[in-house]
């Protein structure tokens, strides 16, 4: 049977890729009520997050 | 708020990935065991995941957050004096008679211990309660996405219709916990950001106590009297009405959540899935209220932020979709309005499927057509998936003309709920319970439910027979008339119990806790029995309520 860490563990991990690329093209994309790079940041966790998923799941199989 | 194109392709990026699950597993689909229950195959990190996020719908994250900013840390009180204990309770003491049973649904557990009787009121009432549940959530997230992103109300309706039922026809149950534990991932990380960011701005949890009234940042201090705090509710109400006879009624008896917990691969598991699910549970207040409270104090510092507003009063519901627009700049305000809908969708799903499984076989197989081949079944399920979608837009646009008629439907079913968990309590640890006693008890706790409303008015609500006794809030009267609900039947189901006759002890071995032999853990480690586990969370728990006494 499918096992559901290998899909949630690439979607995050694109996700989190995708937000990391667009904190580093588009540094000055900031929200209103914060000085931090939100994008680099949080896409870091999903990607790490995604990534540790992918690992369990290789470890198993 | 405005999203960029960006946003748009995380959020389709999401739904490819919805509906690919849902392709992977549509294989598995061969009996309408798989489709309906899952065939007890799941792990248990799953199911417990999926317990949390089936009740984790877009109404819950947003109203949650309304509420913090309303009413304050007091919201915590629906997590720590409500859901958790609940959860130990079925985990430890319920799971062993749902699960050991091998019952395929809550209705038919009833069947089981009582009578047809009692298992068709249930099962009816359920079924028609869970389309209009989803129905009304379906409009809660229609509203707020057009008001917020301008997006048609028949637009996002459709979509996350159409994208709910191709993955849970596909897959069935299995299909739809699974994209219940994704969803779950998604909204953690799509939200918590959101609350360090906001509460980090407010000043942390010191700062928000400086710039909160103090009736916002104390769960119990003004509890002793209803008119000191703003819910305008006391602690015997809120104990006993809401941690008690509400949060147990719903957490051990409502078949949505339920239903999670059965799909387990074995009674330990089924077990442990709520209790598992208790240590997230306990920590979802920090990621959806405190965002609602640090909103507030937001609000109250020279930061250009103010809480929304309608017409001349705050709109709480836009709380969270507001902090969004200020602290995720494109790309993560994609995540997290992927996580709104992520959360909509999975409340939907659970519905759905346990509204499937409910019909199939405990209205469509026990009243319309029995002893059919199973493949009849799998495909009455099925086809159940488009029936209960299709009602439930349908109850949404009823939502969307006529919002006195839901709001006297939710009482109805208010009524309805509010005196089963003592029917359960009763069934499940004293023997002598009858049938007759269980459905008689039933009608009068509603009975009295609808009659103490009759009798008690808040803000204008209730008070139709003669408004006798007043409270200061519709939670309060809410919790009272949970209450002497669940104390009338209580009290009637013994006493017609004992007028009726015994069920022979044979026909209720495994049903009943005094004819089931008790579970040897002999060889199982202790993080993963029930009891130490229980004990674990009580002691967090416990914590909690002191530091934000």
């Amino acid at each position: 049977m499918l096992d559901l860490r290998i899909p949630s563990g690439y979607f995050f991990a694109i996700t989190g890729i995708v937000l990391m690329a667009l904190g580093i093209l588009f540094p000055d994309d900031r929200a209103p009520l914060t000085p931090l790079n939100v994008n680099l940041y949080a896409g870091g966790v999903m990607l790490l997050f995604g990534a540790v998923l992918l690992l369990l799941a290789r470890r198993k199989a | 708020m405005t999203l960029a194109p960006i946003d748009y392709a995380i959020l389709a990026l999401y739904f490819l990935f919805v509906l690919g699950i849902g392709w992977r597993l549509r294989a598995r689909s061969s009996s309408s065991g798989d489709f309906l229950t899952g065939s007890h195959n799941l792990p248990v990190w799953i199911t417990s995941l999926a317990f949390l996020a089936a009740n984790l719908g877009a109404q819950e994250v947003i109203g949650m957050a309304a509420s913090g900013a309303k009413y304050g840390i007091m919201t915590s009180h629906f997590y720590w004096i409500g859901a958790v204990p609940a959860m130990l309770f079925i985990g430890v003491f319920m799971m062993p008679f749902y699960y050991g049973s091998r019952a395929r649904s809550v209705p038919e557990y009833l069947r089981l211990r009582f009578d047809e009787k009692t298992r068709g009121l249930n099962a009816l009432t359920f079924a028609v309660m869970t389309i209009f549940s989803s129905g009304i959530s379906m409009y809660a997230l229609g509203i707020l996405f057009e008001a917020v992103l301008g997006w048609s109300f028949t637009a996002s309706v459709i979509l996350s219709a159409t994208i709910v039922l191709i993955y849970t026809y596909l897959g069935g149950l299995t299909s739809a916990i699974y994209n219940e534990v994704l969803q779950f991932f998604l909204i953690v990380l799509g939200f918590a950001p959101l609350a360090a960011m906001a509460v980090y701005k407010a000043g942390g949890w010191g700062g928000m106590q400086q710039r909160l009234p103090p009736v916002m940042t104390h769960s119990w201090k003004y509890l002793g009297d209803a008119h000191q705090n703003p819910m305008g509710v006391e602690i015997f109400g809120l104990v006993a009405g809401l941690g008690f006879v509400l949060s147990f009624g719903y957490w051990c008896t409502d078949f949505l959540v339920v239903q999670r917990a059965m799909a387990a691969n074995s009674m330990a598991a089924a077990r442990r899935t709520p209790l598992m699910a208790a240590f997230p549970k306990m920590v979802m207040p920090f990621i959806v209220i405190l965002p609602g409270l640090a909103a507030v104090a937001l609000a109250n510092m020279s930061t250009g932020y103010s809480i929304p507003t309608k017409g001349d009063g705050l709109d709480y519901d836009k709380v969270l979709t507001s902090l969004m627009a200020q602290f995720y700049p494109s790309g993560m305000l994609g995540v997290g309005l992927t996580a709104l809908m992520a959360s909509f969708m999975s409340g939907m799903a659970g519905n759905v499927t346990a509204f499937n499984t409910v019909f199939t076989y405990d209205i469509y197989q026990s009243y319309i057509r029995k002893n059919a081949p199973d493949a009849h079944y799998l495909k009455v399920g099925r086809l159940t998936t488009f029936a209960g979608i299709a009602l439930s837009i349908g109850a949404a646009y009823l939502a969307q003309s006529f919002n006195n008629i839901m709001d006297l439907l939710q009482l109805v079913f208010s009524f309805v709920n509010a005196p089963l968990f003592a029917t359960f309590l009763l069934g499940m640890f004293w023997k002598r319970t009858t049938g007759h006693g269980a459905f008689v008890g039933l009608l009068a706790g509603t009975t009295t439910a609808a009659l103490t409303h009759g009798l008690t008015i808040a803000e204008g609500k209730g008070g139709w027979i003669q408004p006798a006794f007043p409270f200061p809030s519709t939670m309060a009267q809410n919790f009272r008339i949970a209450i002497c609900a669940w104390t009338a039947c209580f009290l009637v189901t013994i006493v017609v119990s004992l007028a009726t006759k015994a069920h022979p002890e044979e026909s209720l071995r495994g049903l009943v806790y005094s004819l089931t032999d008790k579970i040897s853990e002999a060889g199982v480690p202790f993080w993963k029995r029930p009891f130490p586990l229980a004990a674990m969370v009580i002691v967090v728990l416990i914590f909690l309520n002191v530091v934000f006494r």
